[in-house]
């Protein structure tokens, strides 16, 4: 092992070299959160004003909210996620980052992909697939695109500096092969060789499902995997435990897509399979609170004095929040009453939204300022953003809870007229469009902040800006850099 | 775990397994899934799509009325799908085969379609199709208080001076019609999309999928 001198010049070098792929696709990341969320407000706004942008086929809700669901998914998720994986990938390898241009290329075509993909559902080539949208021929350059990122990925890992592999590398890892085999077997099953009939709602499911938990969530987990031991200087909790807990989550989570279908009409086996595989991934989620809630342990403190950690919590609660709600939703009872519900898609957004981004939050606030050897300008607008994600987040769990329950509850009362649940509704669809408006504010004050630190031309020296200022936050102040801990990583 | 290969190869495993495990396995099952022949009259069922339908299917698709519409009536015994009469019996997988695109739908902002073209009591087909336009012109006219947003884009509005008024043009209430002197006729999306629409009924009963449905209505909700 090198002396801890060597080993953070060494990770300087490495951060450096990621630099600028890493902020090309943050910052592409960082356009398309707002652009997306922007849209995605319209649209819920829709609910409760249906007059607003109407008139134009193009912005019709039919249309505008599943373009504003890919530019989010794919343009900020997946943005997000290769910044943070290219990073990390090359920090626990110990290896810099090597002919980064590919990487320019790659991200150029990833977001020429996701532009017209995006600009076809709005101008009518939608293919009305959940989260398979854009027509059939932006598949190809997001393939293309996405092989290029992958293929670096995975030679960086194979050229290691390292002898161990720590458990966020196994979760990206494994991130990095799911999603491209997910998305070409989806396409191929739905558009080039057609699968018939109610096959198709299963390749979906098994694709949304697939892409939320197999990708997103376990890059959410590497994170969560990296930054706690990190940042507190300890160990993982009962590490030796979480070998076990990355595949029991990823061979449970590969088969719970059918619990999407409950009560459709496609062969029962399907939905009971995909119950029992929810109720089984419980057992890793568990695992995985024991690791990193433990380490968390005694250390609260300390962890409320880092803001990446601050985000990493709310990440990992999302994350089992988001276990239980599968679970809810597969219960046969709770499902017939809240299935189709705002309650359903809630699901979803917890694991895209309150895991997965509050993650690349954490991430980002932890990366950027290595990155770039600069500080956070505004602690106010880091205060606004992290504020508005916090009270976002607990506002929409809550209240999306209990109108789903109740939007449940009039549907499967036969005698309330449709008209009588639309108005029930109305004040909930008004509260989400004021929850997103929140998140929303939170984002432009990220972006500004964001701006403020990544423009090139800014080489005025300012003050640090810290969370909290009096303990040192950076994580070297903490973290015995050099000390080879079980599931630290280097 | 050290082992960059093996790590590599249960990743592959992982996701081979449930490929195979669900989705290969239900294309067994269900794949090759045929019409059925009734044996008293020699009718093939589901009945295709005609042509005109499945253009429309292609407006709904391309308009998104999946966001708030699904398509799939829920059995006896599992939510109050038949209660809502959106439908005579739940869905079977069979009823499926004829459409190119199946979009069961993840929310019910909007009523379940899959028997909408059955809907019409007892209005002739034409009446029931002047109320789809209606409702896709100006919604607020034929379902007050609803949130479906109009689909004016799928209409034309002209003027009626110095022509024959068209035979197609919808017969508004003035509060929701353009002006006088303009009429609204459907375009041909419109016209189709409509046909779509009343295509969507699921009304013959198969005896197979019948008989295994009905004896245990407690569990005949999958
Ligand atoms: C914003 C959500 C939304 C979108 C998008 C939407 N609808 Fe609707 N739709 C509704 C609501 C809500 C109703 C219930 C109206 C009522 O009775 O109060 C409805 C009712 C209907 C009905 C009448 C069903 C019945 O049994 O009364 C039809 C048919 C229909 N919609 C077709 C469509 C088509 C076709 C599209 C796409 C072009 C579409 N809808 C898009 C929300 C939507």
């Amino acid at each position: 092992m090198n002396s801890p001198a060597n080993n953070r010049s060494e990770q300087m070098e490495i951060d450096a070299s990621a630099r600028w792929p890493v902020l090309v696709f943050f910052g592409s990341a960082l356009l398309w959160l707002l652009l997306g969320g922007v849209m995605q407000l319209a649209a819920a706004m829709q609910l409760h004003q249906p007059g607003l942008l109407a008139a134009d086929e193009w912005t019709t809700h039919g249309r505008l909210a599943p373009a504003a669901q890919n530019a989010l998914v794919y343009g900020w998720g997946m943005n997000a996620a290769f910044a943070f994986g290219l990073w990390l990938m090359a920090r626990l390898s110990a290896t810099t980052l090597r002919h980064g241009g590919w990487l320019f290329v790659a991200a150029k075509f990833w977001n020429l992909g996701v532009t017209l993909g995006v600009l076809g559902i709005l101008g009518g080539y939608s293919t009305s697939f959940e989260l398979l949208e854009m027509p059939r021929f932006v598949s190809l350059i997001l393939l293309a695109a996405y092989a290029l990122i992958g293929v670096w990925a995975v030679t960086t890992f194979s050229i290691r500096n390292t002898e161990n592999v720590y458990a966020s590398q196994w979760y990206l890892f494994g991130a990095a092969f799911w999603f491209p085999w997910l998305y070409a077997i989806a396409q191929v099953m739905l558009f080039k060789a057609p699968v018939r009939g109610v096959l198709q709602p299963v390749v979906n499911a098994w694709y949304a499902h697939g892409l939320y938990n197999l990708w997103f969530v376990p890059v959410a987990l590497t994170a969560a995997y990296y930054f706690l031991p990190k940042i507190l200087g300890k160990p993982v909790a009962n590490y030796y435990l979480a070998p076990l807990a990355f595949w029991w989550l990823a061979i449970t989570s590969a088969f719970a897509g059918g619990s999407r279908l409950i009560g459709a009409p496609v062969p029962v086996w399907i939905p009971t399979l995909g119950i029992a595989a929810n109720m089984l991934v419980v057992v890793a989620v568990v695992i995985i609170g024991l690791n990193l809630f433990g380490t968390l342990a005694g250390r609260q403190a300390e962890a409320r004095n880092s803001l990446t950690l601050r985000f990493i919590i709310i990440s990992l609660v999302s994350f089992v929040l988001a276990a239980v709600m599968n679970l809810a939703l597969s219960m046969r009872g709770f499902a017939a009453t809240v299935q189709f519900t705002v309650f359903d898609g809630l699901r979803d957004w917890l694991t895209f939204y309150a895991c997965f981004s509050t993650a690349m939050f954490g991430a980002a606030y932890f990366m950027l300022p290595r990155l770039t050897g600069r500080e956070w300008r505004s602690p106010a607008l880091i205060k606004a953003h992290f504020g508005a994600t916090a009270l976002g987040v607990g506002l929409m769990i809550a209240g999306l809870t209990y109108a789903g329950w109740i939007q449940g509850k009039l549907l499967n009362d036969a005698a309330v007229p449709f008209a009588e649940i639309t108005k029930a509704m109305a004040p909930w669809f008004a509260y989400r469009t004021v929850v997103l408006g929140l998140l929303l504010l939170g984002h432009v004050a990220f972006l500004i902040n964001f701006l403020g630190m990544a423009c090139p031309f800014n080489f005025a020296k300012v003050p640090d800006a810290l969370f909290r200022a009096p303990p040192d936050l950076s994580p070297e102040a903490h973290a015995p850099v050099g000390h080879s801990l079980k599931g630290v990583g280097p | 775990m050290k082992n960059g290969l093996a790590l590599f190869l249960g990743v592959f495993a992982t996701l081979a397994l449930s490929w195979a495990g669900l989705l290969l396995t239900a294309h067994r099952q269900i794949g090759g899934l045929s019409q059925f022949k009734d044996p008293a009259d020699d009718t093939l069922h589901p009945q295709p799509l005609s042509g005109l339908a499945d253009q429309g299917r292609l407006v709904y698709q391309d308009l998104g009325c999946v966001t708030c519409h699904t398509q799939q009536v829920r059995h006896e015994g599992f939510g109050s799908d038949l209660a809502r009469k959106w439908g005579e019996r739940g869905s079977y997988a069979r009823d499926y085969i004829r459409d190119q695109t199946v979009l069961l739908g993840q929310n019910r902002l909007g009523p379940d379609l899959r028997n909408v073209g059955a809907r019409l009591g007892d209005a002739r087909p034409e009446e029931y199709a002047e109320w789809f336009y209606k409702l896709l012109y100006a919604p607020q006219s034929v379902a007050a208080g609803t949130n479906m947003p109009a689909h004016a884009f799928l209409f034309d509005v002209h003027p009626v001076a110095g022509r024959q008024p068209s035979a197609h043009a919808l017969a508004l209430p003035s509060k929701f019609a353009p002006g006088s002197g303009l009429e609204v006729v459907p375009t041909a999306r419109a016209v189709a999309l409509v046909a779509y629409l009343q295509s969507l009924k699921d009304t013959y009963d198969y005896p197979i999928e019948r008989s295994r449905n009905t004896p245990a209505p407690k569990k005949a909700g999958h």
